[in-house]
């Protein structure tokens, strides 16, 4: 019984960092959803890229990883723009099909640059005052410094952007532009510098976001596939275009990819003969893409979508 | 028993009441117009017939079943056919080969569609477009192409909406004629909304009039036109008044 | 029965068009008798593979207009259904062939049912989502061998027609060739029957299309069954081509990517389109892949080039390489 008890404890907070973690990947994804109507499949590369920039300059620059975080945000800042710029722009103009397609080259191609440049063996990094150290939190219950760091300050990079869009003129400008682009431009507001800072506000998010985690997940060319999948659940449980959204609904699925650990302690304890092959340790991902179909089935905007 | 039987129907969309309690009915050998000023649910009582729209309350009943709570494809295939206001042309398919996807709801055979297809542009008189693509027409031919598409399907009533819209006076004629040759000649039923009055007037053996959802006024075209309420709903007191102080009857 | 002379009938295709189609059908069918290395025979087999592959895809991704970026998992129901029934049962290709695309298909309605209540972005994401679920399935699932897979042994002597084992490269190349014409006539079956165009409609303006009386749920399902009939009958030719199937090779979203790519670029929609997508990229991918991939520090130059060639395509000419050809023919009018 006990075991079941710490390992709730564990699963939940293991299940609130990860998920903040998770809730400042989808950030970007959702900001650049709510002014354009466009998904970007090549999300997850941007976050690598943010990881890779991170894992470089932190030895490169001998200074702590920590500090590099401005440094990824402005590598991801400058990557929406770019792409924007390069690609998303002329992808706007044309057919749905056309601009899926336009994203999903993108991902190929970054992500093979990335294979081209960086190789491919995972690399993490080693060097940093939270590294290798751990703070414990109740019975039993051992947690990283870094992933623990690394929630705070998605925490905060949450603050700042909501601060951004809801108290700042040119936030409230990109607000005036998801809502009606048309109306914007009336009074000024030209829809192209809202578009590219969206991209610049999207990817910094997610540069930071990569930063973060490559404290303690390695990265390696192909890592952005699953982080994209997981980010586009996130952006469709919490509603495309919410940023309480992406909050609420990252900690959820946290939490439920955090899941699996807890119900196999429960069938251990009740020590049920023949449930042993239930275990599913091995489905925490499954899980995510699973949530992904059931919510857009059952409630395709979320839970606080406005925009569908 | 009439064809059509729209029965207090009433489609609100969240606070807005589009259509309240409207009520009326269509035989199978009658042109009904209904006309409105802007506004006035026309539109949305087109999609809760066809069922594109589900009802807040109320019924419709097509050729004796009950066709409230059906989705608008079985509609269709219960012989309701309806066109578009917006009408986007296909790039991809040749002008008969838009045509058939109606005529294919009757039947899966290609040479059978295509035949009927043919039949029905034929008697149209756009037959000499078949073989070109739908970006290439003029609208007026588009519209054409969209009855007949519509017809193909062989319906007994068929909804046209504002299908006079953006035609110059010939084009109109022409569209006149056309609906009474598709009405007398194949009977088929008609049920028309229109801004373009004059068809309306030529072509309806009765009219029905909408004013923010409510049905106003019913009868023949010549009549309904004078009623003092319709003058109100599409021009003003102001209009009724002067109407009365001159005597018009 | 007019659905078999409707297959056979090319005639509302340009003159140009057929003549061109008719050469390449001549050099395919030479081809083994032409001088060649082993390399260039793999690239053929793989062509036709991709080309079979592509246009299964193009049934719902070029004439539905859905991308689907999933088709992967059915390459590997079908390759690991004639696997297993082989390894356990010793049953022959043949018989194993139909009931993988039996099981595909079934897979497909069950799936199907919910995934075509969406579109555009959603659709294409819940298509990776669900390809991506079984494929993990399948690595933690032993009857299908896991993660590592499964190996099909020799049944006997080879030449073996029931179990398609050759030495050989010519045989499976002619029998796969088999397969493509049968689909590509299929293919041209399907583009004149009334699901055909009523996917054309549909891909169109969907309001239109209901108002016609066409269940739009329904023949976006019965489309893409269709589709992973293709692509599980060409999953199974795999498991005996390559005597060797794990779900990293037969599932992964990369496979259901390349499909997709093949077919947008040669032309999503039109009915030479995916052929023509994987004789351009196929071939790149092998000889480029062999000449650079062999020098290391250059693995996933080539398909970052096809990331970079997708993303010009999608911004300039979203129709593909097909899309250029009748773009250029009607300025030409």
């Amino acid at each position: 019984m006990e075991e079941l008890g710490i390992q709730i404890l564990k699963s939940a907070v293991s299940g609130l960092i990860m998920g903040l973690v998770f809730a400042l990947v989808a950030l970007g994804l959702t900001v650049i959803f709510g002014v354009m109507d466009i998904v970007n499949f090549a999300h997850g590369e941007f976050l690598m890229v943010g990881m890779y920039t991170t894992l470089l300059t932190s030895p490169l620059l001998g200074v702590d990883p920590v500090l590099t975080l401005p440094l990824a945000g402005l590598v991801g800042a400058v990557l929406g723009v770019m792409c924007y710029f390069g690609l998303i722009r002329f992808l706007l103009r044309g057919p749905m099909i056309a601009q899926l397609f336009g994203t999903f080259g993108l991902m190929i191609f970054l992500r093979n640059l990335a294979l081209l440049f960086m190789g491919s063996e995972p690399r993490i990094v080693h060097e940093g005052w939270l590294v290798g150290k751990s703070i414990l939190v109740g019975p039993g219950v051992v947690l990283e410094s870094t992933k623990v760091a690394a929630a705070a300050l998605s925490l905060i990079s949450f603050a700042v952007v909501w601060w951004f869009i809801n108290r700042t003129r040119v936030g409230k400008a990109i607000t005036a532009t998801s809502l009606d682009a048309e109306g914007a431009r009336y009074m000024g507001i030209s829809t192209e510098y809202m578009n590219a800072l969206a991209w610049a506000v999207g990817g910094a998010s997610v540069g930071v976001a990569g930063g973060l985690l490559v404290n303690f997940w390695p990265v390696e060319p192909g890592v952005g596939l699953l982080f994209t999948m997981i980010a586009f659940a996130t952006v469709a449980l919490g509603g495309f275009g919410s940023v309480r959204g992406a909050l609420v609904a990252g900690i959820l699925i946290g939490f439920i990819v955090n899941l699996p650990p807890v119900w196999d302690a429960i069938l251990r304890s009740i020590d049920a003969a023949g449930l042993r092959g239930l275990e599913i340790h091995s489905f925490k991902y499954t899980m995510v893409y699973a949530v992904y179909f059931l919510i857009m089935v059952l409630r395709p905007q979320g839970l606080f979508g406005w925009k569908q | 028993m009439a064809l059509l039987q729209v029965n207090n129907v009433t489609k609100r969309f969240g606070g807005l009441v589009a259509n309240h309690e409207v009520s009326f009915q269509v035989d199978q050998d009658e042109v009904v117009g209904l006309i409105g000023p802007n506004g006035a649910g026309k539109t949305t009582l087109f999609n809760c017939i066809a069922g594109f729209y589900p009802l807040t309350s109320g019924n419709v009943v097509f050729d004796g079943e009950n066709i409230t709570g059906l989705s608008d494809f079985q509609v269709a295939r219960l012989g309701l056919a309806r066109t578009f206001q917006i009408f986007q042309a296909s790039g991809d398919l040749k002008v008969v080969e838009n045509v058939m996807v109606g005529s294919f709801m009757r039947t899966s055979s290609r040479g059978g569609a295509r035949e009927v297809a043919l039949e029905v542009m034929d008697f149209l008189g756009i037959v000499d477009t078949a073989g070109e693509m739908m970006t290439e027409l003029p609208v007026a031919a588009q519209k054409r192409v969209a009855l007949a598409t519509a017809l193909a399907s062989d319906p007994k009533l068929l909804l046209l909406d504002e299908v006079g819209a953006g035609l110059n006076p010939s084009e109109i004629d022409g569209l006149i004629e056309l609906l009474q040759r598709v009405h007398g000649e194949r009977g088929v039923a008609l049920l028309l909304t229109e801004h373009v009055l004059e068809m309306v007037m030529k072509l309806s053996h009765r009219v029905i009039v909408l004013e923010s959802g409510r049905k106003i006024a019913e009868g023949e075209p010549a009549t309904v036109v004078k009623d003092p309420e319709v003058v109100r709903a599409y021009l003003g007191d102001h209009y009724v008044k002067r109407q009365k102080e001159n005597g018009d009857a | 029965m007019e659905a078999v002379k409707n297959a056979f009938d090319f005639g509302d295709m340009p003159r140009s068009e057929l003549g061109l189609a008719a050469a390449a059908l001549a050099f395919l069918l030479w081809f083994p008798a032409m001088p060649h290395s082993s390399f260039g025979m793999a690239t053929m087999i793989q062509f036709l593979m991709f080309s079979l592959y592509g246009m299964g895809w193009n049934l719902i991704g070029g004439y539905g207009g859905q991308v689907d970026l999933g088709k992967a998992q059915y390459v590997g129901i079908g390759a690991y259904t004639t696997a297993v029934m082989m390894i356990r049962w010793d049953v022959p290709f043949w018989f194993s062939m139909p009931v993988g695309m039996a099981l595909a298909v079934g897979w497909s309605f069950i799936i199907g049912y919910p995934l075509f209540r969406l579109k555009g972005h959603y659709f294409a994401i819940a298509t990776i989502a669900t390809s991506l679920v079984l494929k993990d399935l399948f690595e933690v699932w032993d009857f299908v061998g896991g993660a590592r897979g499964l190996e099909i042994p020799m049944k006997g002597d080879m030449p073996n027609w029931l179990y398609l084992q050759f030495r050989e490269d010519y045989y499976y190349y002619y029998i796969l060739l088999g397969m493509f014409l049968i689909g590509l006539i299929y293919m041209n079956g399907f583009r004149h029957s009334r699901l055909g165009y009523q996917l054309r409609a549909i891909k169109d303006n969907e309001h239109v299309a209901r108002s016609l009386g066409i269940d739009v749920h329904w023949s976006k399902i019965k489309a893409y069954a269709v589709a992973t009939a293709y692509v599980a009958m060409v999953g199974s030719f795999h498991a005996c081509y390559n005597f060797n199937i794990e779900p990293e090779d037969t599932m992964s979203l990369d496979l259901s990517v390349l499909i997709a790519m093949m077919a947008m670029l040669g032309g999503a929609g039109s009915m030479w389109g995916p052929i023509i997508g994987a004789a351009i990229l196929v071939p790149m991918k092998n000889y480029l892949g062999s000449w650079l991939g062999g020098q290391a520090g250059f693995a996933g130059m080539d398909l970052a080039m096809y990331g970079l060639i997708i993303m010009v395509i999608a911004a300039a000419q979203p129709r593909g390489v097909y899309g250029i050809v009748e773009a250029v023919r009607a300025r030409r009018r």
